[in-house]
């Protein structure tokens, strides 16, 4: 584990250094607060400090501070060290934001039994930011398929149509259905059928550019959002998307299942600033028409009337005179 | 008995308190002696410049500074003379600041033979 020792007297500093290594760190060396800083401030910094309290530049209940005050980043454990006796002292460095004193000179089996407290603290921490960031993660996914689930999309969908209308784009909503699905699931069980469901997830996101979305909108049903997507070339990039879908065979366990999917589609410039629901009706209506087609086919989803496009931005200063 | 007085008690180099802190790695003691020996004269001047310009801040840093290194290194009695000098800046006893640097002198002058017979004697 990194550890950072910020000391202006060299010695206490070799005495650290050497201690820290032993007890199996990887030790980095300053001479002042200032660098001490800029240390804990890298990205990949150390997490666990050693500051001396009274340190040219910046003294140590300063890193604490200035530390303290970044929030963005993981937490850092940091310990002062001091000669300094006073309760008041070992108080105003513990409101500093220190999480821990130590007296110098320093005894070496005490030094490492508070860092190792230091060590849990952190290692706490890790565990609770992986926690969270699971939740997160199951909050707006799909488990099986691990795409986005519902609710995400709807999410999303809802601020690229206002931001595709403010910017007088075009955002292509493309519904797709996994053709005759249930007789997968009757004829080869519900785990083939998990299969043909999570390879068509990667095929979609395959066909997809970094900033388009994909989630699964229900059982066998899907969702492709393509951001900025000029009208004159959705319909092909739906296409594209179909055959990505119905050119090869699904690899299951029990052999190769035929997948097909029918899809709807639906460019928002077309439709004006539109509430999502009525949308996605639209669209879903498009894609039942694909389905009575004869499947494996793409149906778009047209306005009676052509909306008019966004009105173009006002200058700021006419905005700010309203 | 005061801390003054229990240092007073002590020897000017506590050697067997140093080699535990380094567990008994002499390279590591005779290292720190280097740094030590190079340090602690360029400190001093620093020090009496401080003290002979009444510079209580500068007085009050450096004599810190050199109580921990001097505390680390095991020179317990002078350490207490650093500490004596540190307060005595903290408070803005500009008067006694000569006699406390002198006291910390006569100190680290007692210290550095000691030092350098542990050297001599490991090098042999």
């Amino acid at each position: 584990m990194k550890i950072l020792i910020a000391d202006d007297d060299a010695l206490s500093r070799r005495l650290l250094e050497k201690a820290l290594e032993r007890a199996g760190y990887e030790v980095t060396a300053v001479e002042n607060g200032k660098q001490a800083f800029e240390q804990l401030c890298k990205l990949d910094g150390p997490r666990l400090a050693l500051l001396d309290w009274v340190m040219p530049e910046l003294d140590g209940p300063g890193v604490c501070r200035a530390v303290r005050t970044r929030s963005e980043q993981t937490y850092v454990y940091m310990v002062l060290l001091t000669s300094k006796g006073s309760k008041e002292e070992t108080v105003a460095g513990l409101e500093s934001g220190a999480d821990d004193y130590l007296t110098k000179p320093f005894n070496a089996e005490e030094l490492r039994a508070r860092l190792r407290v230091g060590e849990r603290i952190l290692l706490l921490e890790d565990r609770l930011v992986e926690a969270r960031e699971n939740m997160r993660f199951r909050a707006t996914h799909d488990p099986l398929t691990s795409l986005l689930n519902r609710g995400a999309v709807m999410d999303l969908l809802t601020r690229e149509l206002h931001r595709s209308y403010r910017e007088q784009k075009s955002a292509a909503i493309i519904l797709g259905d996994v053709d005759h699905f249930k007789r997968v699931n009757d004829t080869m069980g519900h785990a083939v059928g998990d299969e043909v469901l999570i390879e068509v997830a990667n095929r979609l996101l395959g066909c997809v550019r970094s900033y388009d979305f994909v989630g699964r909108y229900g059982g066998e049903e899907f969702i492709v959002v393509l951001s900025n997507c000029d009208p004159d070339f959705a319909p092909a990039r739906a296409e594209e998307i179909r055959k990505a879908i119905s050119n090869r065979p699904v690899i299951s366990a029990k052999g190769p299942v035929p997948v097909t999917m029918s899809f709807g589609l639906l460019q928002t410039g077309e439709w004006g600033l539109k509430p999502l629901e009525e949308l996605l009706h639209e669209v879903d209506i498009a894609l039942y028409e694909a389905k009575s087609a004869g499947r494996n086919c793409l149906r778009l989803a047209r306005p009676a009337v052509k909306a008019e496009p966004a009105p173009p931005p006002l200058p700021q200063s006419v905005r700010l005179r309203r | 008995m005061s801390n003054q007085k229990q240092a007073l008690s002590q020897p000017a180099w506590n050697q067997a308190e140093l080699l535990e802190r380094v567990d008994n790695d002499q390279e590591l003691l005779l290292d720190l002696l280097n740094i030590f020996k190079e340090d602690f004269p360029r400190s001093m001047r620093s020090l009496d410049s401080a003290v002979a310009a009444a510079d209580l801040k500068g007085a009050a840093r450096l004599s810190h500074t050199l109580k921990g290194m001097l505390s680390s290194l095991g020179g317990t009695r002078a350490s207490a003379a650093a500490g004596k000098l540190e307060e005595l800046a903290s408070i803005g006893e500009t008067a006694s600041l000569k006699d406390a640097y002198a006291a910390l002198e006569r100190e680290g002058a007692s210290l550095l033979p000691e030092l350098n017979a542990y050297m001599a004697e490991v090098h042999h």
